[in-house]
């Protein structure tokens, strides 16, 4: 099952879990299933249907904000700050 | 300079043929000669000129605006107010500086209700000559009711500060707090047990900093020309970094479908980031519109320019980190709280992925807040909130190397993270050059030279920049004389026209002259990102690749179709089409298109994601007289990787434009107010940034740690340079006089009281 | 930008006739680097614009070894450090006329021009003191002349009434074994307004071990370019010497009043006072001994 890394202020919701599991084959699966078990954790990262402005989604270290981007057995998601620049 | 190389080339070539070179850049006779057309060299048929009336107070509500007597002066044709914008519901946007909430965007162009800072545009009015548009600005009359400003970030988070955004909330990653505030949001970065970090210290240093508010400074004032005509369309010519973001404002705010507006990028003087957001462009729309369809120009005064465009945020940060005796940091904590002007935005988020960055951490606590205050609204400036964060966090290393006693570069250098290491907010770093960058500067000449004399130090610092992918679409075409058009839509800031041709010219195996590149507006090209965030070389230099890929192998087909055999048999190189024995030069098939076949065309659209950080290590002298205060730069060297230097000149113009802006950052720049929140230093006079002769030359080292995200290896280069210069000067002026300087700027007079204050107690 | 009407006046007396029919509201135009930025700026308005580089006294420059220097009042810089004879007598003005603005600006600004617009840290002036300058002042009345260290009243004020104008600057010979330097501090390189200006100018007895006179002036430290009269007293008659220079220094600290603004504090301004005056006399004595 893919690594999901939960940003400290929304650990919360996981009773302060930092690092959880979840199964999926794409990142839409594997939110979705997180949200099953930690209800309105959903919510609190993505907003219609993308991720919330502000943050970016990676997985294995690469930025994709894809909700049907595939993800791995071993795959690593993270939520970083959105960072562009100037 | 000098080149340290890590890999020839990702893509598995022998030695680059154009790539590490240093042709003329395409636009370089056009700028020398006075012929590039910036903003304000636009002109139009029946063109009128606008003026901006801006708000002379800090925080005030509006009660009323009469535009009546301006209206009436001969040669007036149009006056526009927020009340002629649409009115729009919260839109979030992406420019590329972050996501941006166009509400506020909407109020910033022309106030609404209120004016939240002294320079806020209120009215504008457009007319057949500037000096006319002038003196009716100054018969509009606006009446104010004064409202206590706060402009200090620490003072506006305090429960009874002045309200500035009457429906503002905190939000912390979705969630909503309740109350009116100043406090937009809250971000934390969490990692392992704090205490029990600090537990394991020897030595904690534990430090507070302040940065003044500062402007990305550049020397072209924002210009734009704006048409609506009669059929509905907009066309606008601006000074930007990005058109297309510039499209989408624009129609956003104005209500428009994105089809019905067309942006035309000028020639650019300069952006850092204070180029992506709209500022005039939606005023000489309307403008236009009302008066009569006619064009309106616009173009800033520098006073205008620093009222009113984004600085980057001043800022409060707390540091505090610990180690054990034998240099290995156990733990760190920061607090940063920086403000964003009149409207939320600052870049609070990335400087906390840039203050501990380049060191490895088990425990770690960083906490961010994004204050409003009583300034223009904050826009991104160069690596956005990573000067200020990398001035607290390398002075405090610098402290603890000094306490312990040992070389700072070694310190950074047991703790520096490298592949596999994670970084503050969680992700893996792949492979980068950190280690590198500190290995170049121990070894570099300037790090062994003695330095001799009184009151004289050395300091260094290093820096992190995440960079950015984004989005890019190029087209090309081939000439019959064998030349290659290629179309972009990335403005040139950086000598990004070059870069991006030299790797279209490698990709296709033809000269860098052979290609002709150029910047074109938004209905020519497909979308681009804006030209920032060190994304333009990566990015758009990668769809040139693409593009050049498609173009080869549509020129194979023809090559095919002339030899008269099967395409799998045709094999490219150095210029040559063959298939066995036979073989057409890349210039006779041009010549031949027409009458073997249709026009060699392609286009190309990528958004590649693998675009891997930056790394820097700076090394400053300086001398410091001690009567004055005054620090002189007596040397500088700048060590970077930089994945692969393209075009290497523009790559060491990128390092030494960074460290100039980080000097005077370090050393000068500062908004100066009074205490009801008037800007008194509106001008380059009293707003100090170095010139030509505060600098000696700035030496490089660009050391190429390939980007294996990218096929030559690029790396985005053009933010990181300026984020370490600040802490590295302080550093040097503590090795230099004993003092260590928490606030900047440290311009001379600060340096004096320090020094003071130090003699006193 | 208001409109204004334009002259360009041949001789002093054309010159004079075209201020008086203003009644004070027209301004002299010699180089411009000042009072073109204001007008364009709203910082100043004015009916007419005066140009008086047409008259030859007002760009002419004169040196003898006898009789001194005739400044005309809008003698660009660049033209009075271009002058190898001006450059060996005065080199504690050139130290000014290198200084003003920067490059570009020192192609058209004046002494004189910078005389008039009378900023308190207007870098010419602390120089023109220690040279005991003398300003020479045509008006509907004929001619006046008027110590240059009472030519200016206040900031942007002067003594001129209305019809007057400054035709020239009088700079006597440098006496045997004088020297003078002026210097400023400013938080950058160059192209910098002073924070506090400093002038000094030193005569030196045979041995050059003794002073015999000395002026000490400064820049940015009150509503006008200050001589410090008592500096120049005390110096006079005492021997060379790091403690006699520091005492000089101090009283030179003490007769600046300098403001609180944000290009520097009153602390500051006093304590930079004292160390420019220090450094300058230094110079100005090196400059004696030859």
């Amino acid at each position: 099952m893919a690594t999901v890394w939960i940003p400290p202020l929304v650990q919360g919701l996981t009773g302060g879990r930092q690092v959880v599991e979840a199964p999926g084959a794409t990142l839409r699966d594997v939110i979705d299933n997180l949200d099953a078990e930690y209800p309105g954790l959903k919510g609190r990262l993505f907003e219609h249907g993308r991720v919330r402005p502000g943050i970016s989604v990676t997985v294995d270290g690469v930025v994709s904000n894809k909700r049907n981007r595939s993800v791995r057995e071993d795959s690593e998601i993270h939520f970083v700050p959105a960072i562009s620049g100037g | 300079m000098t080149l340290t190389r890590d890999k020839k080339g990702v893509a598995g070539k022998a030695p680059y043929k154009v790539i590490g070179t240093r042709p003329l850049r395409p636009d370089g006779a056009d700028k020398v000669t006075g012929k590039a057309v910036y903003g304000a060299d636009v002109h139009l048929p029946a063109m009128l000129y606008g003026a901006m009336l801006r708000s002379p107070h800090a925080h005030a509500r509006i009660s009323s605006i009469d535009t009546s007597e301006a209206e009436r002066v001969p040669g007036v044709k149009a006056v526009v107010t927020a009340a002629d914008l649409p009115v729009i519901q919260d839109i979030l946007t992406d420019l590329g500086e972050g996501v941006v909430n166009l509400r506020y965007t909407s109020n910033n162009v022309l106030a609404h209700d209120k004016v939240l800072y002294h320079g806020h545009a209120v009215a504008a009015v457009a007319a057949t000559s500037t000096a006319i548009a002038e003196e009716a600005v100054k018969l509009i009359k606006v009446e104010y009711d004064l409202l206590p400003p706060v402009l200090d970030v620490l003072e506006a988070m305090k429960d009874d500060a002045p309200i500035i955004l009457e429906d503002l909330r905190t939000t912390e990653l979705g969630e909503k707090r309740e109350g009116q505030t100043n406090i937009a949001s809250h971000i934390q970065h969490r990692r392992g047990d704090l205490e029990q970090g600090f537990a394991a210290a020897d030595i904690i240093v534990e430090r507070e900093f302040r940065t003044g508010t500062v402007h990305q400074g550049y020397i072209e004032p924002h210009s734009a020309v704006g048409l609506y005509n009669d059929d509905g369309h907009v066309t606008v010519w601006c000074s930007t970094q990005g058109a297309f973001g510039i499209r989408n404002q624009v129609s956003e705010l104005l209500k428009l479908p994105v089809s019905d507006v067309t942006v035309i990028p000028t020639e650019i003087g300069g952006g850092f980031g204070g180029k992506l957001g709209v500022y005039l462009e939606p005023v000489v729309a309307l403008l236009s519109k009302k008066a009569g369809h006619r064009p309106v120009k616009m173009t800033m005064n520098r006073t205008e320019v620093l009222q009113a465009t984004g600085p980057t945020s001043a800022s409060y940060i707390r540091v505090k980190m610990g180690a054990t005796r034998d240099g290995k940091l156990t733990a760190a904590e920061a607090y940063l709280a920086y403000d964003a002007g009149a409207f939320p935005g600052s870049p609070v988020g990335s400087a906390a992925v840039v203050i501990l960055a380049p060191y490895k951490l088990d425990h770690l606590l960083i906490d961010g807040y994004d204050v409003i205050v009583n300034k223009p609204r904050s826009a991104a400036y160069r690596a956005p909130g990573g000067t200020n964060a990398a001035y607290a966090s390398e002075a405090v290393i610098d402290e603890l190397a000094k306490i312990i006693g040992m070389d700072p570069l070694e310190f950074r250098l047991k703790n520096a993270v490298t592949e596999g290491d994670r970084r503050a907010d969680g992700p893996v770093y792949a492979r980068i050059g950190f280690v590198e960058t500190l290995h170049a500067a121990q070894e570099h000449p300037h790090y062994r030279a003695p330095l001799e004399g009184k009151h004289r130090g050395r300091g260094v610092a290093s820096g992190f920049w995440n960079n950015w992918g984004g989005r890019s679409s190029v087209s090309a075409s081939i000439n019959p004389d064998g030349s290659v058009n290629l179309l972009e839509g990335s403005p040139d800031i950086g000598g990004t026209r070059a870069s991006i041709a030299m790797q279209l010219a490698e990709t296709m195996e033809i000269a860098y002259e052979d290609v002709h590149p150029r910047v074109v507006d938004t209905d020519s090209v497909g979308y681009n990102d804006a030209t920032g965030g060190s994304r333009t070389t990566f990015g758009t230099g990668w769809a040139a690749y693409e593009v050049g890929l498609k173009l080869i192998d549509e020129m194979k087909r023809q090559a095919a179709d002339l030899l008269e055999v099967d395409l799998e048999s045709i094999a490219y190189e150095n210029g040559i089409f063959s298939s066995n024995g036979d073989s057409l030069g890349f210039k006779e098939i041009a010549e031949r298109i027409d009458e073997s076949g249709h026009p060699v065309v392609a286009s190309a659209s990528v958004h590649p994601e693998e675009f891997g950080p930056g790394f820097g290590t700076h090394i400053v002298d300086v001398e410091v007289d001690p009567e004055t205060g005054k620090v002189e730069i007596l040397r500088y060297t700048a060590v970077q990787d930089v994945g692969k230097a393209i075009h290497p000149s523009y790559v060491e113009g990128q390092l030494h434009g960074g460290v100039a802006q980080g000097v005077g950052w370090a050393l000068n720049e500062e908004y100066v107010y009074d205490d009801e929140g008037h800007l008194l230093n509106a001008s380059f006079l009293d707003y100090r940034i170095p010139t030509a002769l505060d600098l000696p030359m700035i030496d490089t080292v660009l050391v190429e740690v390939a980007n294996p995200g990218h096929p030559f290896g690029v790396r985005g280069v053009g933010e990181t340079p300026i984020v370490p210069p600040a802490g590295a000067v302080a550093n040097a002026i503590y090795d230099a006089i004993g003092v260590r300087m928490t606030t900047l700027p440290m311009s001379p007079g600060t340096i004096l009281e320090a020094l003071w204050a130090q003699e006193e107690s | 930008m208001q409109a204004f009407d334009f002259a360009t006046p041949t001789t002093v007396a054309e010159a004079v006739e075209l201020l008086m029919g203003r009644n004070g509201d027209a301004r002299i135009l010699s180089g411009g680097t000042d009072l073109i930025a204001q007008l364009k700026e709203g910082r100043r308005t004015t009916s007419l614009v005066v140009d008086v580089k047409r008259i030859p006294e007002v760009t002419e420059l004169r040196y003898h070894p006898e009789s001194g220097l005739k400044l005309g009042a809008a003698v660009p810089c660049v033209v009075l450090y271009g002058d190898k004879e001006i450059v060996a007598a005065y080199p504690g003005l050139i130290d000014s006329a290198t200084l003003i603005g920067g490059k570009q600006i020192q192609g058209r600004a004046s002494f004189g021009g910078n005389l008039c617009n009378a900023s308190p840290a207007a870098d010419s002036i602390p120089a023109m003191i220690v040279h005991s300058a003398s300003c020479l002042i045509a008006g509907p009345d004929g001619q006046r002349s008027v110590a240059v260290e009472a030519f200016c009243t206040g900031p942007g004020q002067t003594v001129l009434r209305d019809g007057e104008f400054l035709v020239a600057i009088h700079m006597p010979a440098p006496p045997v074994r004088f020297g003078a330097h002026y210097l400023r501090f400013i938080p950058r390189n160059e192209m910098d307004i002073a924070v506090v200006g400093a002038g000094a100018s030193v005569v030196l007895d045979e041995a050059g071990e003794r002073f015999e006179q000395a002026r000490v002036a400064l820049g940015a430290v009150a509503p006008t370019p200050l001589l410090v009269a008592e500096a120049g007293e005390y110096l006079a008659g005492k021997p060379v010497s790091e403690d006699v220079v520091d005492e000089a220094a101090r009283l030179a600290k003490e007769a600046a009043r300098p403001i609180d603004d944000m290009r520097g504090s009153v602390r500051q301004r006093k304590h930079l006072s004292a160390v420019l005056t220090r450094r300058a006399l230094w110079k100005a004595i090196e400059r004696a001994r030859g």
